[in-house]
């Protein structure tokens, strides 16, 4: 229990510098403590909750909740390949499924609507800024 | 009825003209018995590449949608008679629906392929087409069946 304690005013030390997230952590800590002070051996194993757990990750469009819409053109040609006109893969946009779907509907829906053209990027779109490399077609992961 | 949203592509014409199309369309939608929503313009811009209908050439257009409800049994005819009219490049109908509510499961994706939910149920079909094999460690000294 003194361990515990010592690592709860540790990290409490450690907030007042850093800040809210670990601020978060050591609340969880703190309150599961609080849980699992019922048992009577103080010796045992306590049951918590990792408090390590990162925030699960979010596709960039998930993030700042923006739904793909075929008249949003300006958004759409960013996912388009300025040489050939064709729409990256998810191994490169690194959207979610749905967010993926969404935006190759919706570039098909204005290409079709002629509000964008399918062999090559929009020419008044061609210096936007650059949401990811497709230079570098690969998902980021841990392994 | 279900909405409907009519985008449409005229071709460069005056704004009188301009007027009287969208006022024929927008008829044609009320004869059949359909409620319009909302007019919305585009504004006329250059085409991303040139196009041939009707037998002329069309470099630029005026960009128009219309938000309707109407019977489904009625959008093909709709179809049908704005693909007749010669003022009208394109015309393009579609279901009007509402952004879905969905959470993000990129962090889902990225586990490594044994851990995915969808590479588990692909090893589980493979599994289950597997044919039965002869184990040969079931006890008995010889193969009991013809070789």
């Amino acid at each position: 229990m003194l361990k515990i304690s010592k690592i709860i005013t540790q990290n409490v030390t450690v907030a007042n510098l850093t800040g809210k997230r670990h601020m978060l952590t050591s609340a969880r800590l703190l309150a599961n403590v609080e849980s699992s002070s019922g048992n009577s051996n103080p010796d045992e194993p306590i049951d918590i909750t990792n408090p390590f757990q990162k925030d699960p990750q979010q596709c960039i469009l998930c993030k700042h909740n923006i739904h793909p819409h075929y008249k949003n053109v300006k958004l759409l040609s960013q996912f388009q390949s300025p040489y050939t006109g064709r729409i990256y893969g998810r191994h490169i946009t690194g959207l979610c499924k749905q967010k993926q779907e969404d935006v190759e509907k919706a570039i098909l829906r204005a290409q079709q609507f002629l509000l964008m053209p399918g062999y090559h990027k929009d020419l008044d779109f061609l210096q936007d800024p650059k949401l990811f490399d497709p230079e570098k077609p690969v998902r980021p992961h841990k392994y | 009825m279900p909405t409907y949203e009519l985008a449409l592509v005229f071709r460069q014409l005056p704004r009188t003209e301009l007027i009287s199309v969208i006022k024929r369309t927008a008829e044609a939608i009320l004869d059949k018995g359909g409620i319009i929503r909302k007019l919305e313009n585009l504004g006329t811009r250059a085409l991303p590449h040139k196009l041939s209908e009707h037998g002329v050439v069309h470099r630029t257009g005026t960009h128009f949608t219309i938000a309707f409800d109407s019977a489904p049994t009625q959008i093909s005819d709709l179809k049908e008679e704005f693909g007749r009219d010669i003022d009208i490049v394109r015309r393009y109908v579609f279901k009007v629906e509402e952004p879905l509510d969905h959470k993000c499961t990129l962090h889902e994706e990225l586990l490594p392929p044994a851990y995915r939910k969808d590479v588990q149920e692909l090893i589980d079909i493979a599994k289950r087409k597997q044919k039965p094999k002869y184990n040969y460690n079931s006890g008995l000294d010889y193969y009991p069946f013809q070789k």
